[in-house]
C-alpha cells in the first residue's frame, strides 16, 4: 500500500493524523512423526494496523489486504470507529523520541540461509534419538519452527521505524507406556542460533519428563512446601502479568492498584521487563505507538517500582510512557524473574516435606487475573527429607498471586525462557494448598 | 466467488505436478468488528479485513501447507509450485475437474453485521453496562465486549469438491468485578450466536445477561474458599458440558487418535462411559455457534453420535487422519482461518438428556459441590488427565444447595470420569465457547443437562473439610 496516498486521503476526509504499523512474518514449520516427515508448512503473512485520529478520537482498522484498493474502506472504517469512542483518554499519534536502542543479535542471517534439508534432518535426528533411548517410548512427534518478523511503522508526524528479528524452536512430545500407565513428555528450546540446539540434551529432557511421570498418582490433600520449577513459575507469571498494566490499574482491575513504592513481594523477588533480550523475536527498540522501549524493573527486591504504560495511560498519570504500548493496549516485551544463586539441587535439598511442581495446566480458566486466585492442575514429584520422591499427577495447587510473591523464600540459579516469552528461575514457596486424595 | 474456478484449477494442477495425490485450496475473506466498553466509555473500536489463501498438498500420510495474503494469480501459482517441490514421485494423480461452487444455504442470517451501524451496537453495550453497574454498589467495574465477524470461505480440492459459504458469528461478553476491602471477584456471561443481529432484537436480553454477570461477581465476593478433596459434584447444565469436551471430546478427535496419542484409541464399540451417557457432536444445528454447511475440507457437516448408552460409536475424523486410521471422514475438519491446516475438531458437543430431574439430583446428594457455572478447562489427550474451573459454586448439604464457595477447580481422568456419571437430568442446554487446539481457536458449543459425578477431585484453597 502506498502510505502517502492513504495519509493524503485521510487528511482530505478530515482526519488529523494517521499511523501505519506493518508486521510481516515469514514462517516455516516442520513436523516429524515416527521417523517420517509428516508435515511441512510455509507462510508469508502481512498485517497492517492503521490508527487514525478523528476529532481527537482514535479509530482502528486492521487489514491483510495491502493494496491501494482498501484505502477507501480503511479511511471510512477508522472514522466510523473513532466516532463511537467516548473515552476521556487522550489519544495521540507520536512524533518520535530523540534516540532508539540499536538492537543486536536479533536477526541471524545464518539461520535464515541454512538449508531446509538440514533443518528437517535435525528434527528427524531428534525423533530418532528419542526412540533409540528407551523401549518404553510408544509414539512421539518432533517439531521445528522458524519465524522471521519485520515490523515497520510510519505516521503523518514524519516518524519511520523498523525492527527485524528471527527465531526458531526445536522440540518434541513423546508418549511413554509401561504395563500400568501412559504419560507424556514435552520440551522445546528457543534460539536464533541453530548451534544452540543440543539434540541429545533435548531428547534426554523430553524423555525424562515422560518416564519420570510413569506411575504418577494424587497425594493427600493438605498444605505442602512448594518448589515451582522455572516453567511452572513462567505459567503463573504469564497468567498474572496483567497486574502490572497501568491500563488495568486505571480501570480498577489490578491487584497492585495503590501499591506503587510498596513491598509486594519478598526481598528475593525482582521482576524486570527487558525489551532488548538477545535471541528473542519479541525484542523491540520501539513499541507499537512509536515510543522508544527501555529496560525497567517492575519489582525490585520486593518493592513495586513501576507499572507498564503506553502514551494514554502515562498521560493520565502525568508521567512519560514506559514504551509498552503494544497491540492497542499495554504489554510487557520480555519479562524476567531474576535468578538467585542457589543451584536447583540445593533448592530441592532444602525441602523437608513438599512438592516439586513441574507442570501447571488450565491457567486460562483456573486462574483469575483480577482476583489473583488460582487453583491449577499440577504435575510433579514429592520431596521428602531433601530427596525427590514419587511422581505426582491429578492434584491441584491453589493460592493467590500476591501472597505467593510474599512467600518466595528461595530463588534458584537455574533459568529458562519459556515460550510465553518469560524467563524464570525455579523458586521455593513457603506453602500452598494441594488437593488430591 | 472469492477466486475464479480456472485459477483454482491451475493451482491444483501445479500442486499435483510432482506426484502428490491430494491438493486442496482454502480461500477466506473476513470482515470483523470489535468494540470494547470499560467503565461506561467506549475505549476501543477496531474493524478488520482479512484475506488469505491456504494450499494443502499431500501424498499418502505426508502433507505440506502454505498460506499467503496475496490475491495475485502469479503469487498463488508460485505458492502451489513451491509447496509441490516437497514431492518427487513419478506417478501422477490427476484431479477431478471442478464444477461451479456449491453454495451452502443453511444457517441464513437476516440482519448481517455488515448492515449494522457501530452506533447501534454501542446502544446494546451501554444498556448492558448500566444494568450490571446498577445491580449492586459492590460492582466496581464493568467491561462489555462485542465481537462480530462475517467469514466467507471457498474450498476446492483435487477430488472435485468445490463449495462456498458465508458464516456469521456474534459474541457479546459482559464481565463484572465486585470489590470490597481490597478483594475483587469477577463474574462473566458471554452469549453468542451463529445468527445475525436479529438475535439481539428478538431473543437476547442484554440487561439480563449483564445482571447475571454482576450477580455471580457479587455472590463470589461474599463466598468462602472452596474446600478440597474428593467428593460428589453436580455440574449444572449449559457450560457444565465442558466436562465432556475436556474429559472425552478432545480424546475422540482424530488429531490424537490417529497417532495413538489418545486414551480412547482402540475403544470403538466398547464401553467408555456409564450406560446412561449418550453424547453427540452435531455440526448441523441451525445457526449453531459451532455449525456450518461444510467442514473446512469442503465436506458436509454432520450429526455424529459419539457415545450411545455408554458405548463408543465413532471418532471425529478428517481426510488425512482418516487415511492413517482407515476410517471414513465424518465432516469434522475445522480451522480458525487460512493460517491453519485443518484437522478434526468438535462443533456443538453435548451429553444428551437423561431421565432424572434437577431437584432429584440435588435432593439425593447428602454432601458435595454444586458447580452452577463453569469456566474453561484443558486436557492432555495422551494421559486423559483434564481440569476445568468452577466460576460459581455452592456446597450441597443434606440434599440442599447451601453456602456459595469460590476458587474451585476440578481435575480427573477422562478414561475414568465418564463411568462415574450416575445421574443425568432432563434440562439439556448448550452454551458458547472458544476451543483452542492444533488448528487454532474456533467457536464450539458445549452442553449437557445437569448431571452428577459420584466422585471427583475438587481443588480449592481451604483444605480438606
Amino acid at each position: 500500500m502506498n502510505f502517502e496516498k492513504l495519509f493524503a486521503q485521510a487528511k482530505t476526509r478530515g482526519m488529523e493524523d494517521v499511523q501505519a504499523f506493518l508486521t510481516r512474518r515469514n514462517e516455516l514449520a516442520i513436523q516429524v512423526y515416527e521417523g517420517e516427515l509428516e508435515n511441512y508448512e510455509i507462510s508469508d503473512f502481512s498485517h497492517l494496523v492503521l490508527r487514525g485520529l478523528y476529532n481527537g478520537r482514535l479509530g482502528t482498522f486492521v487489514t491483510e489486504v495491502l493494496d491501494d484498493s482498501v484505502i477507501d474502506l480503511a479511511v471510512e472504517s477508522m472514522i466510523a470507529n473513532a466516532k463511537i469512542i467516548d473515552s476521556p483518554d487522550q489519544a495521540v499519534i507520536y512524533a518520535g523520541d530523540p534516540a532508539y536502542e540499536k538492537l543486536t543479535g536479533l536477526f541471524s542471517e545464518s539461520l535464515e540461509q541454512m538449508d531446509v534439508a538440514e533443518k528437517i534432518a535435525a528434527v528427524k535426528r531428534l525423533d530418532h534419538t528419542i526412540h533409540a533411548k528407551d523401549a518404553r517410548v510408544s509414539t512421539g512427534q518432533t517439531m521445528y519452527g522458524e519465524t522471521t518478523k519485520t515490523v515497520f511503522l510510519q505516521n503523518t508526524k514524519g516518524l519511520k521505524l523498523e525492527d527485524k528479528a528471527n527465531s526458531a524452536y526445536l522440540g518434541g512430545e513423546v508418549i511413554v507406556k509401561d504395563e500400568n500407565d501412559q504419560r507424556t513428555g514435552f520440551d522445546l528450546e528457543i534460539s536464533n542460533d541453530f548451534a544452540d540446539f543440543d539434540i541429545d540434551r533435548l531428547a534426554g529432557k523430553i524423555l525424562e519428563e515422560g518416564l519420570g511421570a510413569l506411575g504418577a498418582k494424587p497425594i493427600p490433600t493438605r498444605p505442602y512446601e512448594i518448589i515451582l520449577r522455572h516453567d511452572a513459575l513462567a505459567v503463573l507469571l504469564s497468567t498474572f502479568q496483567g497486574v502490572f498494566s497501568a491500563e488495568a490499574v486505571q480501570r480498577n482491575m489490578s491487584l497492585l492498584k495503590g501499591k506503587l513504592g510498596q513491598k509486594v513481594g519478598s526481598d528475593l523477588v525482582t521482576i524486570v521487563d527487558d525489551p532488548f533480550l538477545p535471541k528473542s523475536s519479541s525484542s523491540r527498540s520501539f513499541d507499537d505507538e512509536g515510543c522508544a522501549t527501555r529496560r525497567k524493573d517492575l519489582i525490585k527486591d520486593g518493592v513495586l517500582t513501576t507499572f507498564l504504560h503506553n502514551l494514554s495511560t502515562a498521560a493520565k498519570d502525568g508521567i512519560t510512557t514506559t514504551g509498552n504500548g503494544f497491540g492497542g493496549g499495554v504489554s510487557f516485551v520480555n519479562m524476567k524473574f531474576l535468578p538467585g544463586t542457589i543451584p536447583f539441587e540445593a533448592l530441592i535439598a532444602s525441602v523437608n516435606d513438599g512438592l516439586l511442581v513441574t507442570g501447571l495446566q488450565g491457567s486460562h480458566a483456573g486462574a483469575n487475573p483480577v482476583s489473583g486466585d488460582f487453583s491449577l492442575q499440577a504435575t510433579g514429584f514429592l520431596i521428602q527429607n531433601g530427596k525427590l520422591g514419587a511422581p505426582v499427577a491429578l492434584v491441584t495447587v491453589a493460592g493467590n498471586f500476591l501472597p505467593l510473591l510474599q512467600d518466595v523464600v528461595a530463588v534458584g540459579a537455574d533459568v529458562k525462557t519459556g515460550y510465553y516469552g518469560i524467563t524464570c528461575p525455579s523458586v521455593k514457596i513457603r506453602s500452598l494448598a494441594v488437593s488430591g486424595l | 466467488m472469492l477466486l475464479e474456478k480456472s485459477l483454482i484449477e491451475e493451482m491444483i494442477a501445479a500442486s499435483l505436478s510432482t506426484g502428490a495425490d491430494f491438493a486442496e485450496v482454502f480461500i477466506e475473506d473476513r470482515m470483523s468488528s470489535n468494540i470494547q466498553l470499560v467503565g461506561g466509555h467506549i475505549e476501543k473500536a477496531t474493524s478488520a479485513k482479512t484475506f488469505g489463501v491456504g494450499i494443502r498438498i499431500a501424498r499418502e500420510l505426508f502433507s505440506v501447507y502454505g498460506y499467503t495474503n496475496s490475491k495475485n494469480p502469479s503469487d498463488l501459482r508460485k505458492l502451489a509450485s513451491d509447496l509441490a517441490k516437497s514431492f518427487s514421485n513419478p506417478e501422477r494423480v490427476s484431479s477431478v475437474p471442478l464444477a461451479e461452487a456449491e453454495v451452502g444455504t443453511r444457517h441464513q442470517v437476516r440482519i448481517n453485521p455488515r448492515d449494522v451501524k457501530q452506533e447501534t451496537k454501542v446502544e446494546w453495550m451501554q444498556k448492558a453496562y448500566r444494568a450490571a453497574k446498577d445491580y449492586d454498589p459492590v460492582i466496581q467495574q464493568v467491561a462489555v465486549n462485542l465481537n462480530d465477524w462475517v467469514q466467507n470461505v471457498q474450498i476446492a480440492n483435487s477430488l472435485g469438491r468445490h463449495v462456498a459459504e458465508e458464516r456469521v458469528r456474534i459474541r457479546f461478553y459482559v464481565s463484572a468485578i465486585a470489590g470490597k476491602d481490597g478483594m475483587m471477584q469477577t463474574g462473566g456471561e458471554g452469549p453468542g450466536t451463529g445468527k445475525g443481529y436479529e438475535y439481539f432484537q428478538e431473543e437476547l436480553n442484554v440487561e439480563e445477561v449483564a445482571r447475571q454477570a454482576a450477580r455471580v461477581a457479587k455472590t463470589m465476593l461474599f463466598a468462602e474458599e472452596c474446600p478440597s478433596g474428593v467428593m460428589p459434584v453436580i455440574l449444572n447444565n449449559e457450560f457444565g458440558g465442558v466436562i465432556f469436551h475436556e474429559a472425552c471430546g478432545h480424546g475422540l478427535e482424530a488429531t490424537s487418535v490417529a497417532k495413538n496419542a489418545s486414551v480412547f484409541c482402540g475403544k470403538l464399540g466398547k464401553p467408555v462411559a456409564s450406560p446412561i451417557v449418550t453424547a453427540i457432536d452435531d455440526g448441523t444445528i441451525e445457526n449453531g455457534w459451532g455449525s456450518a454447511n461444510f467442514d473446512d475440507e469442503g465436506n458436509p457437516q454432520q450429526r455424529r453420535v459419539l457415545i450411545e448408552n455408554g458405548i463408543l460409536k465413532t471418532y471425529m475424523v478428517d481426510y488425512i487422519n482418516g487415511r492413517r486410521m482407515k476410517h471414513p471422514i465424518t465432516g469434522s475438519s475445522r480451522r480458525e482461518s487460512y493460517k491453519f491446516a485443518p484437522t478434526s475438531r468438535m462443533s456443538n458437543t453435548f451429553i444428551d438428556k437423561g431421565t432424572s430431574t434437577f431437584d432429584e439430583i440435588i435432593r439425593s446428594t447428602e454432601y458435595g459441590l454444586f458447580a452452577a457455572k463453569m469456566g474453561g478447562g484443558s486436557v492432555n489427550p495422551g494421559t486423559g488427565d483434564f481440569n476445568f474451573a468452577v466460576a460459581e459454586g455452592y456446597m450441597i448439604r443434606n440434599g440442599k444447595i447451601a453456602e456459595p464457595v469460590r476458587g474451585a477447580s476440578l481435575v480427573g481422568n477422562g478414561a475414568e470420569i465418564l463411568f462415574k456419571i450416575d445421574m443425568i437430568a432432563d434440562n439439556l442446554e448448550r452454551a458458547r465457547g472458544m476451543c483452542g487446539s492444533a488448528s487454532g481457536s474456533i467457536p464450539a458449543d458445549v452442553g449437557q443437562p445437569t448431571l452428577r459425578v459420584s466422585s471427583i477431585t475438587v481443588g480449592g484453597k481451604k483444605g480438606a473439610n
